[in-house]
C-alpha cells in the first residue's frame, strides 16, 4: 500500500500544468528526433540538457521532459527503421530486419501500429516492473557503505566492458578516460588542483555538459557529415493498412516475453536497447522454431519483439540510476548527470528524500507513455512527413542548438572551443571503434568512486582488504568475475562466428 | 596502424598523469589515500590497457577518400570559426553565416542555404530570447 500512496505522490506533481506539458512536450520532441535518421536517443538528450537546465526549470520538471525526450526517442526510432531501413540508434537496428520488408510489401501502416502498440506494452510492463523493484532496491542499497558503493562500481565497469563495444578492452579504455577527465578540478578532500593546467575554466571540474555535448553531438554531426550522400532517401508509403485485434492475440506472448527480458537488460549496468532487443530477438526466432522461417521477411513477432524489449529496457535502466546512482545506458548516464548538475544524487535515499523526484518521474513516464500511444497511432502522418526534412536543413539547426545550449551555461566562449576540441576526440574515437557511452559512465561516476574508495581506506586506516570484507562485497566481487569470465566461456562453446557478428552489428 | 598511434598516445597520457600527480603540493591530508592515489591507479591500468592495445591492435577500417577528409576539415575550421565569431559577432550574424555554409556542405544550393540560414538564425534569436529567456549573444561589436 505504500507503493500506492508514493505513487499518488508521484501523479500529483506530474499532473501540474508544467509538467504535464512538459510531458507532453517531450514526448513529442523524442518522438520527432527519435524518427530522424541518425540522431538517436542519447543526443537528444544531449541537446536539450543545456537547454533545460538554462531556462531554469525546478530539477524535477527538467528530468521529467528529459526522460520524455529518451523513451519518446525509443518509440520515435522505429519509424525510419521501418519505412527508410535506416535505424535510428543502435537500439532500433533489430527493428529493421522486419519492419522494413512489411512497409516494402505496403504494410507500412501495420507495422508502424504494430510497433506501436508493442512499445507501449513494454514500456508499460516496465514500468510497473520499476514500481515494484525500484523500492526493494533501495531498500537493500540502504545498507551500502562506501566499500559496497566500490565493488558495486567495479561490477557495473566489468558489466560494461565484457558486454558493450567492439572489444572488452576499447570499453575500459573509454572508461578511464571518462575517470580521469572526472578528476581534473579541484580535489574536494584536500582543496589540492588536479591536472587543472592552470586554467580557470577547469577549477571546478570539466564541465559535464560540454563532454556530452562535445563527444556526441558535435562527432555525431561529423559522422553525419562523412556518411552524407547527394541523395534524398526514399521513404516507402504507409498504406492503409493497420493493426488487426488478430495480431494483437498472435503476439501478445512475444511481447511479454520481450517485456521482461528487456527489462532486466535494461537494469542491468551499462547495457541499454541495442544488447535487449537484440536478444529479445534471437530468443523469439529460436522459440518459433520450425515456423521461423518468415524471421527477417516480415514476422510481426520480429517486429514486436525488439520494440517492445527496446522500451522495456528503457525503463529498466532508470532503476538503478535512481535507486543506486549507477546508470543502466549511455542516456541514463546522461540523465544521472543532469540530477548531479541541480545537485541531487541520487541513490537509495532519493525516494525517502525526493518523492517527488523519484516518484513524479515514474508518474510522468505512465502519463508519456499513454501519450505516446495517442501520438503513435492516429498522428504518425505526421511524423513520417518530416522524415523528409533534409539534412541540409536539420544540421544547421543541430549545431545552433548545441553553441546557444553551451553557451548559454556560463556565457563563456571557453567553452565552445573545449567543446568542437572534444568533438574531434569522439570523432576519432568512434572512427577507431571505442563507444562513448563508457566515456560518459566513467565522467558521471568518477567522483563518487573515488570519494567512496578513499572514505574505505578511511575507515580501514589504509587496509585495501576491506573492499572485501562483508557479504555483499564478496557477492559484487563474486559477480564482477563471472561477469568477466563467462562471456569469454560461452563464446569458446558457441564457436566464434556468431557473436562476432552480433556484436559488430551492435558496435556501431 | 591507427589503434597503435592511439594506444601510443595514452601510454604518454598515463606518463603525464602520474607525473603530474607526484608533483600535487599536499598541505595537509586527513586520510590514508589523499589526493594522489585515484590518479596513480588510473594512470596505471591505463598503461597496461593502452599497452595490450599496442600489442594486439585492430585492423584499420577508416579508408577516407581525399573529398571527405576535405568535408570534415572544412566543418572543423567552420566549427571553430563559429566559436571565434558567436560572441564578438553576435548570435545572429554568426549563425547565419555558418549555418549557410554547413546547409552547402550538406548539398543545397548556395544562394538557397544562404537565405534559409539567415532566417532560421532570425527566428531562433527571438525565440531563444522571448521565448526561452536564454543567455544569447548579441554581439560585443555592435556594443550587446
Amino acid at each position: 500500500m505504500e507503493v500506492l500512496s508514493a505513487l499518488a505522490t508521484g501523479f500529483s506533481v506530474a499532473f501540474t500544468p508544467l509538467n504535464l506539458f512538459l510531458v507532453l512536450f517531450g514526448c513529442f520532441t523524442g518522438t520527432l528526433i527519435g524518427s530522424l535518421p541518425g540522431i538517436g536517443p542519447i543526443n537528444g538528450v544531449a541537446i536539450l540538457l543545456p537547454l533545460a537546465y538554462s531556462i531554469g526549470l525546478p530539477p524535477e520538471s527538467a528530468l521529467i521532459l528529459l526522460a520524455g525526450v529518451y523513451y519518446g526517442a525509443e518509440y520515435g526510432g522505429r519509424i525510419s527503421s521501418i519505412l527508410l531501413n535506416v535505424p535510428g540508434d543502435a537500439g532500433a537496428i533489430m527493428t529493421t530486419l522486419d519492419g522494413y520488408p512489411m512497409s516494402k510489401r505496403g504494410e507500412g501502416g501495420r507495422a508502424l501500429a504494430i510497433s506501436a502498440v508493442s512499445s507501449f506494452a513494454g514500456s508499460m510492463g516496465a514500468l510497473l516492473m520499476m514500481v515494484i523493484m525500484a523500492p526493494l532496491l533501495s531498500e537493500l542499497a540502504i545498507r551500502f557503505g562506501p566499500t559496497e558503493y566500490v565493488m558495486l562500481m567495479v561490477f557495473a565497469f566489468t558489466c560494461l566492458a565484457t558486454m558493450v563495444g567492439s572489444r572488452p578492452i576499447k570499453t575500459l579504455i573509454g572508461t578511464l578516460i571518462g575517470l580521469v577527465l572526472a578528476t581534473v578540478g579541484v580535489d574536494s578532500g584536500t582543496g589540492v588542483l588536479r591536472f587543472t593546467m592552470d586554467i580557470p575554466n577547469f577549477f571546478d571540474g570539466v564541465d559535464f555538459l560540454v563532454v556530452v555535448i562535445g563527444v556526441f553531438a558535435i562527432s555525431e554531426v561529423l559522422v553525419l557529415l562523412e556518411q552524407w550522400v547527394n541523395n534524398d532517401l526514399k521513404v516507402t508509403p504507409v498504406g492503409k493498412s493497420f493493426v488487426t485485434f488478430a495480431d494483437i492475440v498472435k503476439v501478445r506472448w512475444v511481447i511479454l516475453r520481450s517485456t521482461v527480458i528487456g527489462f532486466f537488460i535494461g537494469v542491468l549496468p551499462g547495457t541499454g536497447a541495442s544488447i535487449a532487443s537484440a536478444v529479445a530477438y534471437g530468443t523469439e526466432k529460436r522459440m518459433a522454431e520450425g515456423d521461423s522461417d518468415e524471421f527477417g521477411k516480415g514476422d510481426i513477432r520480429g517486429l514486436a519483439a525488439p520494440e517492445a524489449a527496446n522500451n522495456a529496457s528503457a525503463a529498466g535502466a532508470m532503476v538503478p540510476m535512481l535507486t543506486l546512482g549507477i546508470p543502466g545506458s549511455g542516456t541514463t548516464a546522461i540523465l544521472l548527470g543532469a540530477l548531479l548538475m541541480f545537485n541531487i544524487t541520487p541513490g537509495p535515499l532519493l525516494f525517502e528524500q525526493k518523492p517527488e523526484i523519484a516518484w513524479g518521474l515514474i508518474a510522468s513516464m505512465f502519463l508519456g507513455n499513454i501519450a505516446l500511444l495517442v501520438l503513435n497511432l492516429p498522428l504518425i502522418g505526421v511524423f513520417v512527413r518530416l522524415l523528409s526534412i533534409r539534412q541540409s536543413y536539420l544540421i544547421p539547426v543541430i549545431v545552433m542548438l548545441t553553441f546557444v545550449g553551451i553557451y548559454s551555461i556560463h556565457g563563456d566562449s571557453f567553452d565552445l572551443f573545449f567543446m568542437v576540441i572534444l568533438g574531434i576526440f569522439g570523432f576519432i574515437l568512434r572512427k577507431l571503434h571505442f563507444s562513448l557511452a563508457p566515456v560518459i559512465l566513467g565522467l558521471v561516476l568518477g567522483e563518487v568512486l573515488e570519494e567512496n574508495l578513499r572514505r574505505s581506506l578511511s575507515m580501514s586506516g589504509g587496509d585495501w582488504s576491506i573492499l572485501l570484507s562483508g557479504n555483499i562485497t564478496i557477492g559484487l566481487a563474486i559477480a564482477s568475475v563471472l561477469a568477466l569470465v563467462l562471456p569469454f566461456l560461452l563464446k569458446r562453446i558457441k564457436g566464434k562466428g556468431r557473436t562476432a557478428q552480433l556484436q559488430a552489428e551492435l558496435d556501431d | 596502424m591507427y589503434d597503435r598511434i592511439f594506444a601510443g598516445a595514452l601510454l604518454l597520457l598515463s606518463g603525464l598523469i602520474a607525473w603530474a600527480a607526484a608533483q600535487f603540493d599536499v598541505p595537509f591530508q586527513y586520510e590514508p589515500l589523499g589526493p594522489k592515489a585515484f590518479p596513480y591507479i588510473l594512470s596505471a591500468l591505463l598503461a597496461v590497457a593502452a599497452g595490450w592495445l599496442m600489442i594486439r591492435p585492430s585492423a584499420d577500417d577508416w579508408k577516407p577518400t581525399k573529398e571527405v577528409v576535405l568535408r570534415l576539415g572544412g566543418a572543423l575550421v567552420l566549427m571553430y570559426g563559429y566559436a571565434f565569431i558567436y560572441e564578438p559577432l553576435g548570435f545572429i550574424i554568426a549563425t547565419a553565416i555558418v549555418g549557410g555554409v554547413f546547409s552547402w556542405l550538406f548539398g543545397e544550393k548556395p544562394i538557397k542555404a544562404g537565405v534559409y540560414a539567415l532566417v532560421m538564425s532570425v527566428v531562433s534569436f527571438f525565440l531563444l530570447t522571448d521565448l526561452l529567456q536564454l543567455n544569447v549573444p548579441v554581439g560585443t561589436v555592435f556594443g550587446g
